[in-house]
């Protein structure tokens, strides 16, 4: 760091200082903006992280902005996170941060016009940012990493002061996915259930009036919750608007969204076309996909073991292993058209011993009767019309459609 | 002219106060703090006791939690008391029970020769009262003098309707002028906090920049304080990140001199009214009263109170002077002050020059150009003409307590009492606030009654010190008392404590009393020995009190009840005040280490804090333990025993390899039993001490945890959490294994699986199974039922469903497999249709079956939904 005179810092400080009560006196959010994004890095608050480390009795400047009582509750612990930040010594920006929010928040609160919504996204975004920095410093040094905590309860006051009638409700549903991204986070996924109750049952204000960013996000991470809930077209259908919705250049954005929608069609009966999981680099659903597609299970088992720590941590491995039926039904199938070709008056028997064999090809050990339990889930689950005959160990297909489509609805409804 | 000048004084210190309001919770570290170092410095002077009363009025109100608010708080009423006996009987002595009490008549006592002999600095009409009230301490004697101090301001305003009849009764000569200061005070004391409040923006501001570089020098001039601060900062030099922030935020007076002058300010120029009595008061009064209801809106003001200048004092322009200047500002302002109080030609002026000029330090300190002004350029402001113009007005009457009726005031005393106390604390706070520096500076300098001064600053720290002896009580009471009942002057408590009976336990309390103040009072190095208390309270050690009376007896800190109720206050300040929480709690303080011997020990619910002689060390709680493990007795001894050894090892905060082994066993034996809910406990506790790397049985744990998400809890994003959790190692464990099989025949729903897993479950993972076993077999029959055509064998549900203890089926079998009966059984229950074949053999009807299936309603069913935990059950099982 070049040297940095005296003067030059109180300037710095000073000139971001008026920038700041300027902003806030003339309600200007787009110059408010970029003076909170303390992790920007911007260049300006680079500078002014420089000159707080040469200037240290920056608060004294503070006492002098005008309308000192508000602003300064805000800015004085601002200035020490955008230092500490710039310090590296994140757990400590993030606590400075969390009062000059707080103290922000405030003064939100009496402003009639929503004018600082902006400005408070970005203090929003930042706080999470932020406390993720800190937790992560923290369990570095050992210590309990708690700040995104405090950051979702933070949040959860921000959303509080947003969410009820008038101007400042577009602003919810900002805030919603910055909790939704915490909870996520933090695994705590029952507690966006309050949020989504309060976005969903308020009648006075229309979810299409939300910004569609903000729905676009909102429907990623309610479909996601839906997938945890395995209410496949509930998810299916919120993904999906996510995914029409979505800004068609934000590809990862539509990557994020296909990862989950992907397994729910694939639990509903609907297979992704190929090129689509090359587009989006989903490759680890290909498998999946032509193990279904081959009626391999061997396949899928390896699939799901192969890719089992990614599947596990985006939460879709539960559904993906419900697949297995899916294969099963399609193996059966195979064993019916291969045998329909060689008598075709005797295929609705399929014995059971065939699918026995069929298994043993595909290096899986099953008894017959595991076999035969399968069978009977198949067609409990209406995978298969038929039925067992269990003193001739025979499954007897029904002659009218024998494995009926998923169509989209989910297995065994 | 002026008058309008005061009133936007007043109009905007009640604008502040809303915003304050409004921004309260940003604000309550920095409260705290100054709170704390307010009454750090007032401590050097007597009034200490009455200060923080006046603190405690505003502070209590938000934060109780806090160390010093709650000694203080708790102290209000007592205060109350005795002023309301001054007020009501001639004889106050006779009717002071409580030690709280006789601390602040002793501080009355001593305070009493000091306003006598020294001129006050400040002339205030409340501290006649002050007068008063120690009158009758000292009985009839004082009296005179009380009143002879006269208040010619007041005696145009005649005494408030509700409250006269009585006081006349209690004191016929000169009293009227006594009425209208007795009316005053809970305006008094809104004001003061209001007053501090926008204060302390900018005075965190410093605060904070103190805390970055402790040893930098400040901006106050004040050599003395200075040195005190740095002095006071290398006693905990690392403020920034200390753990024990309270260090610091005691020791910071030079910064904390700023809102005590404020609060002096305030509260002397603030004249709270009452709209019934206003009319009476003169037109500029009832011009700003009526200004100033508009602002507050909220409800009227039940009375206002006039504080006027003590013409009678003799106080000199020199004086004033020192008093506002001396020891906080910086010398161009010390000689601005000189200057505007060169020019006053009498008294009144004086007074009017005073008020302006704290309103005008009220100002310069909120938007912080105190000292970075240019006094010296300033030019002076005008003097008012009339008398009027001294007296500014306040009226705060959003505070929830003013909103009663004079009628239930005249019916009420203690509503009187509590307003008047008001007014003596915010009085005499404004005195304090001088004296505080004054007690010292000016004995240092003068010599003049420097014993005076002495005595009466390390009374002050008696007085400090008794405070503590109630903040375990105050503690307690907050624990039991809503929030929302100690706003302000809290009138339960008043009335509470207001209670005039019991008189002669008072005076005894009181003369109790005496002694060890005047003892604490005669001690010498008064500051090494502040140091010493504040060590000791930062310890939470501090003397506590009987929590029923507060005689200072219990001077013997140390048990452990102190020690705990201490940390718990430090805990309980640390939140409020500074974010810091639980981590920086002394947790050592709080752990109890046994010392008993027993080895069996009934389990008992804790009520209070453990005591050591019934708690077990680690040594004995193993052969506890070894014993539980070897005992033939049935479950229930076992658990309660188990529970007992898990309590002992909790309050002694024992987290190593036999807490994970006294939580494996008991989990195991409570798996055993069928004890779901005791096994959760112990399970949750397990997860914690793995996370924390103690070593144990954590494949084992780590199936059952698999397998109590899967069967019992079927949360999906549990179940993906604990998965992700698992290690490679961990997969390849046999029982872990075994979990996850177990889950993928759940949950593709099969059975054939399931029950073969049953039979072959490692550890004790049949147990949890065993919960899961009746739902599988409904669904599974309700399965076959659908899709077998047209029966299927018992023999084969027997074995499919596990039924019979053979692993592998086998249809070659007889039907005289074990177990068929009792299939038979389980499938009538569930109303399967049976029937028998050709060849005998008992056979399911499928499609008979499929539409005659249920789920029979559970016998044992017990209310609370867990049949294992029917007692009778539970006997039968476990003994």
């Amino acid at each position: 760091m070049a040297y940095l005179s005296m003067g030059e810092a109180h300037r710095r400080i000073t000139d971001y200082l008026s920038r700041f009560s300027d902003a806030v006196s003339s309600q200007d959010a787009a110059v408010l903006s970029p003076l909170l994004a303390v992790s920007s890095n911007s260049a300006s608050l680079q500078s002014l992280a420089d000159a707080l480390n040469v200037f240290q009795d920056s608060n004294r400047l503070v006492g002098q902005l005008e309308r000192s009582s508000q602003l300064a509750e805000i800015v004085s612990p601002l200035l020490r996170c955008i230092q500490s930040y710039r310090l590296g010594r994140f757990a400590d920006a993030y606590v400075v941060l969390e009062k000059a929010a707080n103290a922000f928040l405030q003064e939100f609160r009496n402003w009639e016009t929503p004018w600082a919504m902006e400005a408070l996204y970005t203090l929003a975004l930042e706080i999470r940012l932020l406390a993720e920095k800190a937790d992560r410093e923290l369990a570095s040094s050992g210590k309990n990493p708690e700040k995104l905590q405090g950051a979702g309860s933070f949040l959860m006051r921000v959303f509080g002061a947003l969410a009820g009638k008038g101007p400042k409700r577009a602003g919810a549903l900002y805030v919603a996915c910055q909790l939704f991204k915490v909870y996520f986070k933090l695994g705590t996924v029952h507690l966006c259930r309050s949020v989504i109750r309060s976005i969903e049952t308020a009648r006075i204000f229309d979810f299409e009036e939300f910004p569609v960013k903000d729905k676009v996000t909102y429907m990623y991470y309610t479909g996601r919750l839906e997938v945890y809930n395995e209410n496949f077209l509930v998810a299916d259908q919120k993904l999906t608007y996510a995914l029409m919705h979505c800004s068609p250049r934000k590809e990862a954005n539509k990557r994020m969204i296909l990862k989950y929608l992907i397994p729910v069609k694939l639990s509903i009966g609907i297979l992704p076309k190929q090129w689509l999981i090359e587009k989006y680099n989903l490759i680890e659903y290909g498998e999946v996909v032509n193990a279904i597609k081959k009626g391999d299970l061997r396949l899928l088992r390896q699939a799901l073991r192969e890719h089992e720590d990614r599947f596990l941590r985006s939460g879709v491995y539960l559904v993906l292993e419900k697949l297995e039926l899916l294969v099963y039904q399609r193996l059966i199938k195979k064993i019916y058209v291969l045998q329909k070709q060689k008598d075709p008056s005797k295929a609705h028997q399929v014995k059971l011993e065939i699918i026995v064999k069929a298994l043993k090809w595909l290096e899986l050990d099953m008894d017959i009767d595991e076999v035969e339990c399968i069978v009977a889930i198949l067609i409990y689950k209406n995978l298969i019309k038929g039925y067992i005959a269990h003193k001739s160990k025979v499954v007897v297909l029904s002659k009218q459609d024998p494995f009926p489509k998923l169509n989209g609805k989910p297995i065994g409804s | 002219m002026q008058h309008k000048h005061i009133l936007v004084m007043c109009l905007t210190q009640v604008l502040l106060y809303h915003i304050t309001i409004l921004q309260w919770d940003t604000k309550i570290p920095f409260m705290v703090i100054i709170y704390k170092a307010m009454i750090h410095l007032l401590s050097k002077s007597e009034e200490i006791k009455i200060q923080t009363g006046t603190g405690y009025e505003t502070n209590s109100y938000n934060y109780q939690t806090s160390l010093w608010n709650d000694g203080n708080y708790h102290s209000y009423p007592y205060h109350h008391y005795s002023s309301y006996t001054t007020s009501s009987t001639s004889s106050a002595q006779s009717s002071a029970t409580i030690s709280g009490n006789s601390l602040y008549y002793q501080q009355q006592y001593n305070n009493w020769p000091y306003y006598q002999s020294q001129p006050a600095p400040i002339v205030n009409g409340a501290a006649g009262l002050e007068n008063t009230s120690a009158t009758s301490l000292q009985s009839a004697g004082y009296s005179a003098e009380g009143a002879s101090s006269g208040y010619p301001y007041i005696s145009n305003q005649p005494p408030p309707p509700g409250t006269t009849s009585w006081r006349e009764d209690s004191r016929p000569s000169g009293m009227p002028s006594f009425q209208g200061k007795e009316a005053v005070t809970p305006y008094h004391l809104n004001k003061n906090w209001e007053a501090v409040a926008p204060g302390m923006q900018t005075h965190h501001i410093n605060q904070s920049s103190y805390f970055q570089q402790p040893l930098n020098s400040t901006p106050l001039p004040n050599e003395k304080h200075a040195n005190e601060q740095k002095v006071l900062y290398s006693l905990a030099p690392n403020l920034q990140h200390a753990a024990s922030n309270q260090v610091p935020e005691n020791f910071q007076p030079p910064l904390q001199t700023v809102p005590l002058t404020e609060t002096r300010q305030v509260s002397k120029m603030q004249i709270p009214t009452n709209p019934r009595i206003a009319p009476n008061v003169g037109v500029s009064m009832l011009k700003t009263q009526k200004e100033s209801c508009i602002v507050s809106a909220a409800t009227k003001p039940a009375y206002i109170s006039v504080s006027v200048p003590k013409p009678s004092n003799q106080s000199s322009s020199e004086d004033d002077a020192g008093a506002i200047t001396k020891g906080t500002f910086s010398p161009s302002f010390c000689a601005y002050v000189e200057r505007s109080f060169a020019r006053c030609k009498d008294d009144a002026q004086r007074s009017a020059n005073q008020s302006i000029l704290k309103q005008m330090i009220t100002m310069a300190t909120a938007d912080g150009t105190l000292f970075t002004k240019n006094w010296d350029t300033e030019p002076l402001f005008s003097l008012p003409v009339d008398q009027s113009s001294q007296q500014s007005l306040v009226s705060d009457s959003s505070l929830p307590t003013h909103k009663r009726s004079p009628t239930r005031r005249k019916s009420r005393w203690e509503p009187i009492a509590d307003e008047k106390l008001g007014e003596k604390l915010t009085s005499v706070d404004s005195h304090s606030a001088i004296d505080a520096r004054w007690g010292q500076v000016e004995a240092a300098e003068k010599k003049v009654d420097s014993k005076i001064s002495e005595s009466k600053s390390v009374n002050g720290w008696g007085g400090f010190k008794y405070a503590s002896f109630q903040q375990q009580s105050a503690l307690q009471k907050f624990g039991q008392r809503p929030n929302k009942k100690q706003r302000f002057s809290d009138t339960s408590s008043v009335t509470e404590n207001g209670d005039p009976s019991s008189d002669s336990d008072k005076e005894q309390n009181l003369t109790k009393y005496y002694a060890s103040a005047i003892a604490l009072a005669n001690s010498p190095e008064e500051k090494r020995k502040r140091e010493n208390r504040f060590k000791r309270f930062e310890k939470g050690q501090g003397n506590q009190a009987e929590l029923t009376n507060f005689r200072p007896k219990t001077a013997g800190g140390g048990s452990m009840y102190t020690r705990r109720a201490g940390a718990l206050l430090k805990a309980k300040s640390y939140e409020d005040g500074c974010n810091k929480a639980v981590e920086d709690i002394d947790w050592d303080s709080l752990t109890v280490k046994g010392t008993c011997q027993e080895i069996e020990k009934r389990y008992l619910r804790l009520t209070s804090a453990p005591d050591p002689s019934t708690v077990r060390p680690e040594e004995v709680l193993e052969k506890a333990l070894q014993m539980v493990q070897s005992s033939q007795k049935n479950y229930l001894y076992k658990c309660d025993q188990l529970k007992s050894i898990r309590q002992d090892l909790t309050v002694q905060r024992i987290q190593n390899a036999l807490t994970v082994k006294v939580y494996e066993t008991h989990a195991r034996l409570a798996l055993e039993a069928g004890d779901l809910p005791e096994f959760n406990q112990c399970q949750s506790q397990l997860q914690r001490l793995y996370a924390e790397g103690i070593q144990g049985c954590y494949m084992e744990f780590a199936a059952y945890n698999l397998l109590s998400i899967i069967l019992h809890s079927n949360n999906k994003s549990d179940l993906l959490s604990s998965m992700t959790r698992l290690s490679a190692k961990a997969k390849d464990d046999e029982a872990v294994k075994h979990s996850l099989a177990v889950h993928s025949a759940v949950s593709s729903g099969n059975f054939i699986l399931f029950f073969r897993l049953y039979k072959t479950a490692p550890n004790l993972n049949t147990f949890l199974m065993d919960l899961y076993v009746e739902k599988m077999r409904f669904e599974a029959v309700q399965c076959m039922s659908k899709s077998y055509r047209p029966v299927i064998p018992v023999a084969y549900i027997t074995c499919a469903l596990g039924f019979s203890k053979a692993i592998q089926m086998d249809d070659s079998q007889d039907t005289s497999i074990e177990g068929v009966e009792e299939c038979e059984e389980w499938l009538r229950a569930h109303g399967a249709v049976l029937t028998v074949d050709n060849n005998g053999e008992l056979q399911l009807d499928a499609k008979a079956s499929s539409t005659t299936l249920y789920m029979p309603e559970q016998e044992d069913a017990v209310a609370h939904g867990d049949a294992s935990l029917a007692v009778d059950d539970f006997l039968t099982r476990t003994s």
